[in-house]
């Protein structure tokens, strides 16, 4: 029998099939699977047939369509739980507040901070703008579910090489099209709903070509009196969904997101890519935040990955309720759409919250206040099921543990294998000052001012600390940014992302380490102390057992740093299935946002050199570990082995540092990431129009090579004033070693023949992007 | 008038986004600041929510992107006033109280015509128009201001003529333009001239410093009574040195730049 | 039902980045023999009058809110 004769059209005035499952072979719940686009296995299918029978009944369209949502990599994370579990899961701090849509730490007696990090990657790689707008929109309303007023976004992005040459490969887009089209995403739902975007961070690699990737991050800031939960509280509340209307936009998108992009996803795929509408979460953002201040509910939740279908049973089944939903209640966009249409739908700014009954008036005033559509279309029972109702014919009933259940895999992976010394062949280098112009110009050291001045990055005026440092109109690449989220309160949150993909392909388990490490220097280079991360774990398919074996080993490496340090990691997401048509797939990318606390903002330091005279320091050891550097990147080095974390030194380091900031000895700080301590200290003169003359012979390296160039982690350079200079040895003890001053207007190496002008280096930095997307004043 | 006794009205509407930090100025320097959504002006809200203008003795317009910036920034926010309180606002000007628009709000007040509005209060179409930016993008960044104000303007009547104040830029829309024959000069003579772009040493700015190429240089202007100001640059979100983008390079005092315009017009209102 | 195109355009000697930066843009993918680009905006709008009326309406729209003197210039026309 083929899928359409086991499709029976329901007599009924709406759009309804009955399906029949129980009979079905093999065979035929395949076809079943692909008629409707379920993105269901054969053996999913056979659970879902095994149900069936266990109730009695054939199955209806909509409950088939919302297994197939429900049981999506993306909804359930079947491929990566056991992995999370076994690895990242259980840092349990008593300053987690919570695990819910955004993690929730303590930032003071009174508030805490929400954050969370996401991926965009498969629409945003269809349709640019469409895509990075609605991951903005949806990673923010994770945050206002907490109860928490958005304050500040990060947006890591992966391309190719926006100036890549030649022929591109069937359906893929242009690098500099996609980015072009995500920046301007961004900038126009951040700027609108009047959240900064703070920090972020461009990845460039070949390997992002055919499979770009957009993260996006959301900072709040919530009382702790009026934290929300995500779910409802007791049987007989009503369920308000609120926001945008319902449409047939994004339809199959989790199915999407969990599929390989192919050459022709671009017209297959067009439903689940959708367009935001920054003005009507703008209202939202007051709305909500009103009903979580006057504690009118007692639930909320974002409409995400399989829109109705999955948040109605995961609000309901949280405490073990069911909920009876009136579907033809819910507002529409356009006439004509079945049940399972507007049970599954994507459409974007939607939410739901949840209320007692004798607060729905009080609710819906204020989401008449704002203009916002808000209507009850559900009631919470206490059933364990979720039904489904049209005019009051009951055409869904299904019991939600086995819905959002879901499958769980333990799949094949085989254990990478790893870039070491043994196998490492040095590449032939031009002289050192052209190695360093070289470094400074690549897109992945270069500026990204074309990007970071199209953010309005100080909205809501509690930035302290932005994304480019220095002189005005002149500066350089910070570290992590500070905001001041309360007003009239000292205190400040810093936030930083970090993530090295090429170490995590050469090495995973120390890729995954060396990714915390760098948010965490970087959120200590500002004189932070690292309080939580967040993670968006950015992985191929792991179908493929290479990529699953990348996918633990890297996982592997963030549970270990992050467990040896106590630091939780309260929220975060995995996005598997990255690869492009013909097979190629992404860097495994593992992107961290590592948050810090500063209990005074005013004693935070940035990293542009600040006058003459002053003395630098090394704070970290330097190791012969070339694996995957820049370098090796950029001049045609191969193996060497990758920067392993001595997470015990990291913690010890950076705390005397810590320590040194806090007394006020440290003038700029700076960590050494991409093309190590040359790279670094020539973006502090940069940024802080300043010299420096150099002397490494204190360095226990075997060469200049090393010294100057290794990305060996958990280091950062130093500026401090000749007068401290003895106080800060003594707290920093044999973690700083002594590496020149800063002198003159020119970075000059001791025993080698570099000496490069500030504006030079300034010019090899600054334009490369410029140049490439082109711009500035005509 | 007592800084206590001063009212704010931080009207918004759906895309208005600066008005927390709009309101909170006008608290740090003693005023009681409320945020009013246009509706409620309007009457069109519970009645316990219903606010008159009049009540008010300080109209501030915020930064945002007030209804989505959709036909044009700031047109859709003017011509709902116009049509529904059009009469409050202009005796609300003409009875000399001070009323402040910041980017968005700037926007809009050129759109309802109360700036420039060389020959009156309101004109009855615009004169003038904050158009793209010349490097058409959107532009945050540093801006040095230099008060170019001879007497008139209320906002800056505590700022010395041709200081120099730090005020961060952060629009897609600030050219002034205007087809008034030699506008800049215009306003020049009026007075009107308040915030001029430079350089950090004073001197004539060109892009970055002018971030949108406005003619002139000019950052803002205030009507011929010197009661209404608009600016493209954002003050409330300078009101502390913390907050300044280079104040880890030093900086004068705890205050930030931007609260001198907040000063400023309190005082004026101290003296009334 | 009539319905009306508005056409907003920018005046005469006022600069159009957003064409300009298109015009850069298309000749960077390689696109050759582009002389300008302009960019205008269009409103259709769909109204329960007669032909002359719409017009006249159309004119009204764009004197009160659609188009700003200063900087641009309209056309109204039946769709």
């Amino acid at each position: 029998m083929t899928a359409d004769e086991r499709m029976t059209k329901r007599n009924a005035p709406y759009d309804l099939c009955d399906i029949r499952i129980r009979d079905a072979s093999d065979k035929e719940l395949e076809d079943i699977s692909s008629a409707l686009s379920l993105g269901l296995s054969l053996d999913e299918m056979k659970a879902v047939k095994d149900y069936f029978v266990k109730e009695g009944r054939e199955a209806t369209d909509v409950e088939l369509q919302s297994l197939g949502q429900a049981w999506s990599e993306h909804c359930c994370y079947k491929s990566s739980k056991p992995v999370l579990k076994e690895f990242v899961f259980g840092i349990d701090r008593e300053d987690v507040l919570s695990r819910g849509d955004a993690g929730v730490m303590v930032f003071d007696d009174d508030y805490g901070y929400a954050l969370r990090v996401e991926s965009h990657n498969h629409p945003s790689a269809i349709e640019p703008y469409g895509g990075a707008a609605t991951g903005i929109g949806g990673i923010v309303r994770d945050v206002i579910c907490m109860g928490a007023q958005p304050i500040g976004l990060a947006d890591p992005l992966c391309f190719g090489y926006p100036d890549r040459k030649g022929e591109m490969p069937q359906g893929i887009k242009h690098p500099r099209y996609l980015m072009s089209g995500v920046v301007s995403g961004i900038r126009d739902y951040g700027n609108r709903i009047g959240i900064p975007t703070i920090t972020g961070g461009f990845f460039f690699d070949e390997s992002y070509t055919g499979n770009c990737l957009v993260n996006v991050c959301c900072l709040g800031i919530v009382k702790r009196k009026d934290l929300l939960n995500n779910f409802a509280s007791a049987p007989g509340e009503v369920m308000i969904l609120f926001g945008g209307r319902t449409g047939r936009d994004g339809i199959h998108g989790v199915n999407f997101a969990s599929k390989d992009i192919t050459a022709t996803s671009e017209d297959d795929s067009r439903g689940a890519v959708q367009l935001g509408d920054p003005i009507t979460k703008e209202p939202v953002i007051h709305a909500c935040l009103e009903l979580a201040q006057k504690h009118l509910v007692t639930g909320m939740k974002d409409l995400g990955g399989g829109g109705l279908s999955c948040v109605v049973g995961e609000m309901a089944i949280e405490k073990g309720f069911g909920a009876d939903v009136d579907l033809e209640k819910v507002p529409l966009k356009e006439t004509g759409l079945a049940p399972w249409e507007i049970w599954v739908s994507e459409s974007q700014e939607r939410m739901m919250c949840t209320c007692k009954p004798e607060n729905v008036d009080k609710v819906m005033a204020i989401f008449d206040l704002w203009d916002i559509i808000a209507t009850p279309v559900a009631v919470t029972t206490d059933t364990g099921r979720t039904r489904l109702f049209w005019n009051g014919e009951k055409i869904f009933d299904m019991d939600i543990e086995f819905l959002t259940g879901g499958p769980v895999y333990n799949r094949p992976y085989t254990m990478p294998k790893v870039s070491t010394k043994a196998d490492e062949r040095f590449p032939e280098l031009p002289a050192l000052s052209e190695v360093i112009l070289k470094l400074l110009s690549d897109p992945n050291v270069a500026s990204k001012e074309w990007a970071i001045r199209q953010y309005d990055h100080e909205v809501r005026a509690g930035t302290v600390l932005r994304p480019i440092v220095g002189k005005l109109n002149k500066g350089g690449p910070g570290d992590a940014s500070v905001l001041m989220p309360v007003p009239g309160r000292w205190k400040g949150l810093a936030a930083a992302v970090g993530c090295n993909p090429w170490f995590t392909k050469a090495n995973p388990y120390r890729g995954g380490m060396a990714s915390l490490d760098e948010a965490f220097r970087n959120v200590v280079a500002v004189g932070a102390r690292p309080n939580a991360f967040t993670d968006c774990l950015n992985f191929g398919n792991p179908e493929k057992p290479e990529r699953l074996g990348e996918f633990r080993e890297a996982v592997h490496g963030i549970g270990d740093f992050a467990k040896e340090l106590n630091i939780p990691i309260p929220s975060g997401n995995v996005s598997l299935y990255n690869e492009a048509p013909g097979g190629v797939h992404i860097l495994p990318t593992p992107m961290i946002v590592c948050c810090g606390l500063i209990d005074d903002v005013r004693k935070a330091v940035s990293a542009d050199f600040k006058k003459t005279g002053s003395l630098l320091f090394l704070v970290g050891r330097t190791a012969d570990e070339m694996g995957g550097s820049l370098l090796f990147r950029k001049f045609g080095g191969e193996g060497g082995e990758v920067p392993a974390t001595d997470v015990k030194r990291l913690k010890d380091s950076s705390d005397r540092l810590l320590k040194a900031m806090d007394e006020g000895l440290v003038l700029s700080c700076h960590d050494c990431s991409d093309g190590g301590l040359a790279v670094a200290v020539a973006e502090m003169c940069i940024s802080g129009d300043v010299g420096a003359e150099l002397d490494l012979s204190a360095m226990d390296c075997p060469n200049d090579n090393v010294k100057l160039f290794a990305e060996s982690t958990s280091r950062w350079i130093a500026e401090v004033d000749g007068k401290d200079v003895t106080r800060f040895t003594e707290i920093m003890g044999d973690a700083a070693t002594p590496i020149g001053l800063t002198k003159g207007n020119a970075l000059v190496i001791k025993g080698t023949d570099v000496e490069i002008p500030v504006e030079v280096m300034r010019a090899a930095w600054n334009d490369p992007i410029w140049n490439i997307m082109g711009g500035g004043a005509q | 008038m007592k800084a206590e006794d001063v009212r704010v009205c931080v009207v918004r509407i759906e895309g208005t986004n600066c008005e927390d930090e709009m309101a909170n100025a006008f608290e740090m320097v003693g005023a009681k600041s409320e945020k009013v959504h246009l509706k409620q002006l309007l009457g069109q809200c519970d009645p316990s929510l219903k606010r008159s203008l009049e009540d008010y003795d300080i109209l501030a317009f915020p930064g945002g992107f007030s209804a989505g910036d959709y036909v044009r920034a700031g047109a859709i926010f003017a011509s709902r006033i116009k049509a529904g309180i059009g009469k409050d606002i202009r005796d609300f000007v003409d009875a000399g109280k001070p009323v402040l628009g910041v980017c968005n709000g700037f926007q809009i007040l050129v759109e309802l015509g109360l700036l420039p509005a060389l020959d009156g209060t309101m004109s009855e179409e615009p004169t003038a128009a904050l158009y793209n930016n010349d490097s058409g993008r959107f532009e945050c960044r540093p801006s040095i201001l230099r008060n170019d104000n001879r007497s008139k303007c209320v906002f800056t009547c505590d700022i010395p003529k041709g200081e120099l104040l730090y005020c961060p830029s952060a629009h897609g829309e600030g050219k002034l333009m205007s087809n008034i024959p030699n506008f800049v000069s215009k306003l020049e003579e009026n007075d009107q001239v308040v915030f001029r772009y430079v350089t950090p040493d004073g001197g004539r700015a060109t892009y970055p410093w002018n971030p949108n190429g406005s003619p002139g240089d000019i950052a803002g202007i205030c009507n011929p009574a010197g009661n209404v100001m608009g600016m493209m640059p954002h003050p409330e979100r300078v009101m502390t040195a913390y907050t300044m983008d280079d104040w880890t390079r030093g900086h004068r005092s705890e205050d930030g730049d931007g609260k001198r315009i907040f000063t400023s017009v309190m005082k004026y209102l101290s003296k009334k | 039902m009539t319905v009306i195109d508005i056409r907003i355009e920018l005046k005469k000697g006022v600069a159009d980045p957003e064409g300009t930066n298109t015009k850069k843009t298309l000749e960077s993918l390689g696109f050759k023999g582009i002389q300008s680009v302009k960019s205008v905006k269009m409103f259709e709008i769909e109204l329960d009058m007669p032909e002359k009326e719409a017009l006249a309406a159309g004119e009204e729209y764009c004197k009160k809110l659609l188009a700003n003197p200063v900087v641009q210039s309209y056309k109204v026309t039946l769709k």
